[in-house]
């Protein structure tokens, strides 16, 4: 079993969208999946017409078990199954804080999950404070989308030395980049200066593409409405880079141990 | 999480005005048919049907799943159909399956299509909330091709069980009912005209006990005849080891049952027989021998130290070889005349009319008094030369012991009708448990012995045959030593069996009252 959140300290980077993509193509192959929507905006859920409710709200869903359980809906694909979002998820910040070992609690929470799941995906809200440490003690690999801008590529700096300065492993952070424009001569050279300076950097590129602001219209990932579309390709390249270079690689590196 | 619901169609269901009625009240949206070609599989004495289960392959999928259920249980993913469980690839279906099957092979049964046409019933989002399906099953490659189950099926989604429960409340106002017996498995084998649970190698033989002792004699040797007649007709094809061995069990009871069941036959025809199924049963003693070596395969390597394990693959060649040779000769064993008529005019003896002037002096005695004669006498054996063997524990006793406890065994399962079920099992259990232990010991006797006597005939010329005999005589070396830590055993084993719990239970049931 694998968890993996789609993460970033900055709005707007296309982590939504993502984890519904990957999601979807992870349950495609067969595998057990669960994507948990952590964001109060509730979009994932959207995506996938669910209606953001939480059994017992935010306070059920900090209780973990059968109140969680009980919240999960199967999507409309094999294999896939949501824990919706929940208007009241915005002051999870807040209740965590007031809690006993504040930090793990959402690992606790998911925990009764990862015998049933093969993969677990989490879209995380924006956030570079407790519920940020709460996410990254929860997860195998956190997947940051980057857009390849100067600003971007700041908060990301902000992300890495927050983990550090906050005893998290950085090397579960992974990056790939998000709404990249090829035409625009910056995020080219934004990329080419990214992948020297960083490592865990996948070499897959989400393009900036209307295709994949109309999973709105269609409420569905893009490989279900549009399945030869680039956007599909280019989620498709993501899942198997996410793979092959994470995953199996990592697998290796403990059957080395 | 809820489960599927299978409902059965009344006589007058038309599908069209059922799907548009409910169209009124939810949006459907019609998915492409799915057709599926499956196949049923199980042992020829019905191990999985006899334990609820349904095992079948369908693509490169193999499934199991409980009678009467939809849920499958396990599955895996296979390249061609297993025969035997050795062939499984490595999966909880495996290790569910192997103590069931054992060494039988999975036949295939009957091939199986079916084909669905499911809808999805949304919510005012236009997501899904169920599933339902109409599903119908046909026989595979066969002439009558006319559907033999159809039925609707309701299937939930996750988090929406408020809509599985008022699509079923409603179907089932509509005349649907909710299907509880499985259907699709008997049905298609009806076609092919099988029926399930048909063969089983054990006694199962329902007496009278005021029957007269010769015809409830003549009704136990019919039926070993019959799993005689039933097993011989596939040796040939050698599916698996199994028909030969049930096969020699039948004869060997059938043995037992002249021998044990005294006087109810002529001395004469008696002596004959006996004779004629001692011939028979010789016929196939090298090619059983050779199966529980094969068998046994793995066991022996895993004997062996590692460094000589590959190096006893020579034997092994050399055993299957000889295994084929000596299935050839049973073969031809039993398409020669004088088998045939060994069989037939044993068919003939037992389907005589019964004649009332007695030729023997148990022939008419009732048979409830011959079985209780017959077992006490032989369980008093049993305990006689068990004690004995407590003082002193030889090998040549052990084996003496071995066969009077396979008599008693056998007398046991022959009349067990005609005592308490839940007292005579219980009984048949702890002897079951003393057999297998002398039967452990026998084994592990018998191949030292053949071991030793294989080295002549092993060819010299291979250039690993050096290491090959090493590895043989540490196979010997291990045999021994499991051999004496068995021996060490037999007083705990044998004062189980001979517990005075037990014993007051034999004399309840067998000692003569009269």
């Amino acid at each position: 079993m694998t968890t993996l959140a789609l993460y970033s300290n900055k709005g707007g980077v296309g982590k939504t969208a993502a984890a519904v993509n990957l999601s979807y193509l992870a349950a495609q192959m067969g595998a057990k999946t669960l994507i948990c929507d952590l964001d109060p905006q509730s979009s994932a859920t959207y995506y996938f017409r669910v209606k953001p409710k939480l059994k017992s709200g935010a306070k059920g869903f900090i209780k973990g078990g059968k109140s969680v359980y009980k919240s999960i809906k199967g999507t409309d694909y094999e294999n896939l199954d949501l824990l919706p979002a929940d208007f009241s998820l915005r002051n999870l910040e807040v209740t965590f804080n007031k809690l006993k070992r504040s930090k793990k609690r959402l690992r606790k929470i998911l925990t009764p999950f990862k015998a049933e799941y093969d993969f677990i995906f989490l879209d995380c809200p924006v956030t570079i404070s407790i519920l940020a440490e709460n996410i990254l003690n929860a997860v195998d690999y956190a997947l940051v989308p980057l857009i390849p801008t100067t600003l971007s590529v700041r908060t990301y700096g902000q992300l890495l030395s927050f983990c550090n300065k906050n005893n998290h492993d950085a090397g579960k952070i992974y990056t790939f980049f998000s709404m990249v424009d090829r035409h625009k001569k910056m995020h080219r050279e934004t990329i080419a200066t990214v992948t020297k300076a960083y490592s865990g950097v996948l070499q897959s590129f989400i393009p900036y593409l209307a295709q994949i602001e109309k999973m709105g219209i269609y409420r569905a990932p893009v490989a279900e409405f549009s399945p030869e579309s680039v956007a599909s390709r280019s989620y498709q390249n993501l899942w198997d880079k996410v793979q092959h270079t994470i995953l199996y690689a990592d697998k290796d590196k403990r059957a080395l141990k | 999480m809820q489960n599927n619901l299978t409902f059965k169609l009344p006589d007058n269901h038309n599908e069209k005005q059922f799907i548009g009625k409910l169209a009124d009240q939810y949006a459907l949206k019609k998915e492409p048919a799915v057709t599926e070609r499956f196949t049923i599989c199980d042992t020829f004495d019905w191990r999985l049907f006899n334990k609820s289960l349904v095992l079948y392959a369908s693509g490169n999928r193999l499934c199991l799943r409980k009678l009467a259920e939809d849920e499958i249980l396990h599955t895996a993913e296979i390249t061609s159909l297993p025969v035997f469980i050795w062939d499984f690839p490595d999966s909880e279906l495996k290790r569910q399956l192997a103590p069931i099957i054992k060494m039988r092979a999975l036949l295939r049964l009957v091939e199986v299509q079916s084909r669905s046409v499911p809808y999805r019933i949304l919510n005012p989002d236009e997501k899904t909330v169920a599933w339902l399906a109409y599903e119908e099953f046909r026989p595979w490659r066969r002439k009558n091709r006319s559907a033999l189950v159809t039925h609707l099926w309701l299937k939930p989604v996750k988090g929406y069980p408020k809509y599985l429960r008022t699509l079923a409340k409603q179907f089932q106002e509509a005349g649907l009912k909710i299907r509880k017996k499985e259907e699709v498995f008997f049905k298609t084998l009806e076609v092919v005209s099988k029926k399930p649970g048909d063969y089983s190698a054990k006694v199962n033989i329902q007496l009278d006990p005021n029957w007269r002792s010769d015809k409830a004699t003549k009704i136990i040797l019919r039926f070993l005849l019959q799993v005689i007649r039933i097993n011989e007709a596939h040796i040939d094809k050698d599916l698996d080891t199994e028909f030969l061995h049930d096969f020699r069990v039948a004869i060997r009871r059938t043995r037992s049952a002249l021998g044990q069941i005294k006087y109810v036959f002529p001395a004469k025809t008696t002596d004959r027989f006996k004779k004629d199924f001692a011939f028979v049963g010789k016929l196939s003693n090298e090619l059983r021998d050779l199966d529980v070596y094969l068998l046994n395969e793995d066991k022996y390597k895993a004997m062996l130290p590692p460094i000589l394990r590959n190096d006893i693959d020579p034997l092994f060649d050399h055993l299957r070889k000889k295994r084929s040779r000596a299935l050839q000769k049973v073969i031809r064993g039993l398409k020669a005349k004088k088998y045939d008529k060994i069989l037939k005019d044993w068919e003939a003896f037992l389907n005589e009319p019964q004649r009332d002037s007695v030729t023997a002096s148990n022939a008419k005695l009732p048979v409830i008094d011959l079985a209780r004669k017959r077992i006490y006498k032989k369980y008093r054996n049993v305990v006689k030369v068990g004690s004995q063997l407590l003082e002193n524990t030889e090998d040549d006793m052990l084996h003496v012991l071995r066969i009077h406890c396979k008599k008693l065994r056998y007398l046991m399962e022959f009349f067990s009708s005609l005592f308490p079920q839940k007292k005579i099992n219980k009984l048949i259990n702890q002897l079951k448990k003393l057999q297998d232990y002398l039967g452990d010991f026998n084994d592990l006797c018998v191949q030292r012995e053949y071991l030793l006597n294989i080295i002549e005939e092993l060819p010299t010329a291979h250039h690993q045959s050096k290491k090959t005999f090493a590895a043989i005589g540490s196979l010997i070396g291990a045999l021994d030593n499991q051999k004496q830590t068995v021996k060490d055993a037999f007083a705990q084993t044998f004062s189980d069996f001979a517990s005075p719990v037990n014993h007051g239970l034999f004399r309840e049931l067998f000692a003569s009252t009269a």
